[in-house]
């Protein structure tokens, strides 16, 4: 017991002078077998977890710890980043295809929209584009609709009263402009 | 073209079309406008900048294009090589004396996106002086897309009838 005493003390000493703590203290390891530390016992899981979402990238960032980590850090940010942007850039993808259907059609795009508002028809950006690739004809006929909207003031002023073939609206008497 | 069986049906969507614009007369800035929007495939409505979907842009007589303004003598094109005092300026009517095609191919790389694709784009643009086209690019033509300026009649062209129906604004004055 004495010996192990010993040993300790010595061992406490080179510590304390080591890292500069010179008062006397008493380790709390009775044993050698007691220095050895038990840290967490699912290391490995936790380090698979991490690299399982690296194995597609290039380089040692697929297979090191250490270099993974921050880059497996930064392509989460950018997954976070981006899912904003994915809204943003399919809206403007949107927003091109309707535009160049609606040209198609002789129409330009602020126009067909804002006289789709008028109409009250409240399809969104992703329903007309949908629309315009699969069902060219409803689009086709949603274009004639904004046409007619559009003209709907130049026709009542300077037309003879007659409505545009094939649209269909709750008007049923004769458009004439309501002048006082 | 609901009767098309499905692989007909795709080969028609994407397929490449050949358009051809007649330079005469028109702003260059407007027929290279033209060109771009059809290079980048944006007036189809399954546009996407990844997918590869412009069609060809046949454009002639463009030793025949008119500015408007004067921009013939005003409007200058700056070439740098690098190398020092090979700074280089040329008017507009120089640059066309030079080359009758530059203007509308320099106009249409310009509107291009700025990215890879567009030196792809601009083999796709075919640009000829006169009205003269090759054989196997006149088998290719599909469409001819209508100009997007009117040309104004000459003086010359109107008839003495519509010259004498014309409105009198004011009498000139004539010494006697």
């Amino acid at each position: 017991m004495t010996r192990m005493w010993r040993h300790v003390a010595g061992v406490s000493a080179l510590l304390c002078s080591k890292s500069g703590f010179t008062g006397s203290v008493i380790m709390v390891f009775l044993t050698l077998s007691r220095w050895i530390r038990n840290r967490g016992p699912d290391r490995y899981w936790k380090v698979q977890e991490l690299l399982k979402s690296a194995r597609h990238f290039r380089g040692r960032k697929n297979r090191c710890y250490s270099l993974a980590v921050r880059a497996v850090r930064r392509a989460f940010v950018y997954a976070s980043k981006a899912r904003k942007t994915k809204r943003h850039s399919m809206r403007q993808l949107w927003i091109q295809r309707i535009a160049a259907a609606s040209r198609e059609q002789h129409m330009k795009y602020p126009a067909l929209i804002h006289n789709l508002l008028k109409c009250s028809v409240q399809l969104n950006r992703r329903a007309l584009c949908d629309l315009c690739i699969s069902e060219p004809r409803s689009f086709k006929a949603l274009a004639a609709l904004a046409c007619a909207r559009r003209t709907e003031g130049f026709r009542a002023a300077l037309g003879d009263g007659s409505h545009p073939p094939g649209v269909f609206s709750r008007i049923t008497q004769p458009i004439t402009a309501q002048h006082g | 073209m609901s009767s098309f069986s499905r692989s007909a049906q795709q080969w028609a969507t994407f397929a490449r079309s050949w358009f051809l614009i007649d330079a005469r007369m028109q702003p260059p800035g407007k027929i290279a406008s033209m060109c771009s929007v059809r290079l980048q495939g944006k007036h189809k409505p399954i546009y996407h900048p990844m997918s590869d979907i412009g069609d060809h842009v046949v454009v002639m007589n463009t030793r025949h294009i008119a500015f408007s303004g004067n921009k013939w003598e005003q409007k200058v094109y700056s070439s740098h090589t690098g190398y020092p005092g090979s700074f280089k300026q040329l008017t507009a009517a120089q640059m066309h004396k030079k080359d009758p095609t530059a203007i509308i191919k320099l106009a249409v790389y310009g509107m291009l996106p700025k990215n890879l694709t567009r030196r792809t784009m601009m083999q796709r643009l075919h640009l000829f002086t006169d009205d003269v086209l090759p054989e196997d690019i006149l088998k290719n033509l599909t469409e001819e897309l209508p100009q997007p300026r009117e040309i104004p009649r000459k003086l010359s062209e109107y008839t003495q009838e519509e010259r004498d129906a014309f409105p009198m604004l004011w009498t000139p004055y004539c010494k006697p």
